[in-house]
């Protein structure tokens, strides 16, 4: 059984329907790559698994199920069990997800002591603990940092950190090397790469790099003008697709020792 | 490749230090030597924080170096005042990041591509519609965009805006500050191919700045890598996969991801982050994270060294052949 699958799905905001009959299976330990340009609806469909999709959009047809249950039919309560826990999402800036007048640890703890029993303490140690295995230096120094001390990458970081703190079965991850230079991009993607051979997460990945995509994606889904245009196994995809759109993307990648335009 | 009588602009020893709250230095661009060419780009590439766009902010008076001179037709330009500078002005245009935060949200595109040329009397406001068509058609942009506000266009379109304002006063020069790093990449390819088609046609000098060496190999003719204020390879970009040999330019280079790369073999990483430019350690820059770092890294600072015509490169690995030899 699939551990996500996403049947059918349309997304509305008021009566303009944004994301049309999107279907998508995701088996454990897979990475699935979602690609297209800005506005293509690849974010709408990550947050519409995560409950979260911005500014009143809903979904108006079809399913989510993640484990054999619908997650649309989910009270709060069971929501709460299940975001950060089961399902974890990386955003493009993971600074900016938290709170700027507030220390990275005090969140962090915050957020291990909605899910968990333990003192303050403990909690403390735990995300020192995270922080060490993203192989953050000086850990401590970032506990007692805000979020504006640290450098895009490092705080990129903390959101891995976060998101993995209770390794879960599925993760999210909006545009999460976009805003990074190549040098500390190959680091994260390296790192999600690990997370996958240690843990066996799941990974949806959102991306407009075809060259992320291809490097991280077990699969590859292409989206425009929210709907699916193609999708397929990577090397379908990268050498055999008939699909015009994909193959215009993928010819826009610059490669190396690839074509001058002087 | 490059001929000196095309030579029109040359960065001699410029150095930029920034005074910190502490009472420290902090020191930008160190030493930077750099020459541009007529009709040729000129690609600066870097990790964020390298002084790559200090750099390219001083040909457009954004900012002007401690020390060093930039010599422009042969006047230093960081030496310039009042109307020679407002002159001169003209023929360095420049074109920023992001196209959303570069425009006055209140003009229309009209107004704002024909703003230089009537600031510098080149035309009467009634001749502004005609020349504003005109610019749009030459970016590949339909006239009509002329009465559109900025938020009425997509990313790549208010970049074509972007570098339609650049090109209206005809400089001699444009610096392109990461212009296609905020855009999809089916988009990047269409600037750079728009780009590349008004150089040929204008014989413009490009000054451009990218993170990506995957993406300026691709149309630069003349590649400076620059790490922590330092310049550390300069190269031609035709054959620069081969032919660049600084531990931190390959790096660059495996860190970028292609469709055409080896899947199965994971990827090539140098350790850690650039350290921050108040503590440069003596001796080599790179030093901390070069996987071939020597004795002499940490005790001496590499000069830039010519290995070949147009191709110079500041590292020990190589000053020790060159006496060899």
């Amino acid at each position: 059984m699939a551990l996500l699958e996403i049947k059918n799905v349309d997304i509305s905001y008021g009566k303009r329907v944004t994301v049309k009959n999107v279907s998508l299976d995701l088996n454990a330990g897979e990475i699935c790559s979602i690609v297209g340009e800005s506005g293509s609806g690849k974010t709408t469909v990550i947050r519409a698994v995560l409950g979260l999709i911005a500014g009143g959009g809903k979904v108006t047809a079809g399913d989510i199920i993640y484990e054999g249950r619908s997650l649309l039919k989910l009270s709060q309560a069971e929501w709460r069990d299940l975001r950060g826990h089961d399902i974890s999402m990386i955003f493009q800036d993971s600074g900016a997800m938290m709170n700027q007048t507030r220390l990275i640890g005090n969140s962090y703890v915050e957020y291990i002591r909605t899910h968990e029993n333990i003192s303050k303490k403990e909690a403390w140690d735990k995300g020192v603990a995270m922080l060490q295995r993203m192989r953050l230096p000086d850990c401590d120094r970032i506990m007692n940092s805000y979020p504006f001390q640290l450098s895009g990458g490092q705080r990129q970081r903390v959101g891995i950190a976060m998101g993995m703190t209770y390794q879960p079965r599925l993760l999210l991850a909006d545009e999460p090397t976009s805003a990074l230079d190549v040098t500390t991009q190959a680091q994260i993607v390296r790192q999600f790469m690990d997370l996958r051979d240690e843990y066996g997460t799941s990974i949806i990945i959102v991306t407009h790099d075809l060259g992320v995509a291809s490097y991280m994606g077990d699969k590859i889904v292409v989206m425009r003008n929210g709907e699916i245009v193609d999708q397929g196994d990577r090397d379908h995809m990268l050498n055999h697709s008939q699909n015009d759109y994909t193959n215009m993307l993928l010819d826009a990648v610059p490669s190396l020792g690839g074509r001058r335009y002087v | 490749m490059f001929d000196e009588k095309d030579l029109v602009l040359e960065a001699k020893h410029v150095t930029r230090r920034f005074p910190t709250n502490d009472g420290r230095l902090l020191t930008a661009c160190n030493d930077v030597n750099l020459k541009m060419y007529k009709g040729k780009t000129l690609g600066l590439v870097g990790e964020s924080g390298c002084g790559k766009s200090t750099f390219m902010r001083f040909l457009v008076w954004l900012d002007t170096p401690t020390e060093g001179e930039i010599i422009f037709h042969g006047k230093d330009i960081t030496k310039l005042k009042g109307k020679e500078l407002w002159e001169t002005r003209q023929h360095i245009q420049m074109v920023f990041q992001d196209p959303s935060t570069s425009f006055n949200p209140k003009m229309i595109i009209r107004d704002i591509i024909c703003e230089p040329l009537m600031n510098f009397g080149r035309i009467k406001a009634s001749e502004k519609d005609a020349k504003a068509r005109e610019l749009l058609e030459l970016v590949d942009l339909p006239g009509e965009f002329a009465d559109r506000y900025p938020h009425n266009m997509s990313g790549g379109q208010r970049q074509r805006v972007a570098i339609a304002r650049a090109i209206a006063l005809e400089p001699e020069i444009i610096v392109m500050d990461e212009a296609t790093s905020a855009l999809d990449v089916s988009v990047q390819k269409t600037i750079i191919e728009l780009i590349t088609r008004l150089q040929r046609e204008k014989n413009i000098t490009i000054g451009f700045i990218a993170h990506n060496l995957g993406l300026i190999q691709s149309f630069a003719h003349q590649v400076a890598v620059m790490y922590l204020g330092n310049i550390i390879e300069v190269m031609p970009g035709e054959g620069l996969a081969e032919k660049c040999v600084h531990p931190y330019s390959r790096a660059l280079l495996d860190a970028v991801f292609d469709t055409k790369m080896d899947f199965s073999k994971p990827i090539e990483l140098i350790k850690g982050e650039a350290p921050s430019p108040l503590d440069v350690p003596v001796g080599c820059p790179f030093q901390d994270r070069c996987p071939q770092c020597m004795d002499i890294c940490r005790r001496e600072k590499p000069k830039l060294i010519s290995l070949e015509p147009d191709h110079e490169v500041a590292c020990h690995l190589f000053t020790k052949g060159e006496k060899q030899t």
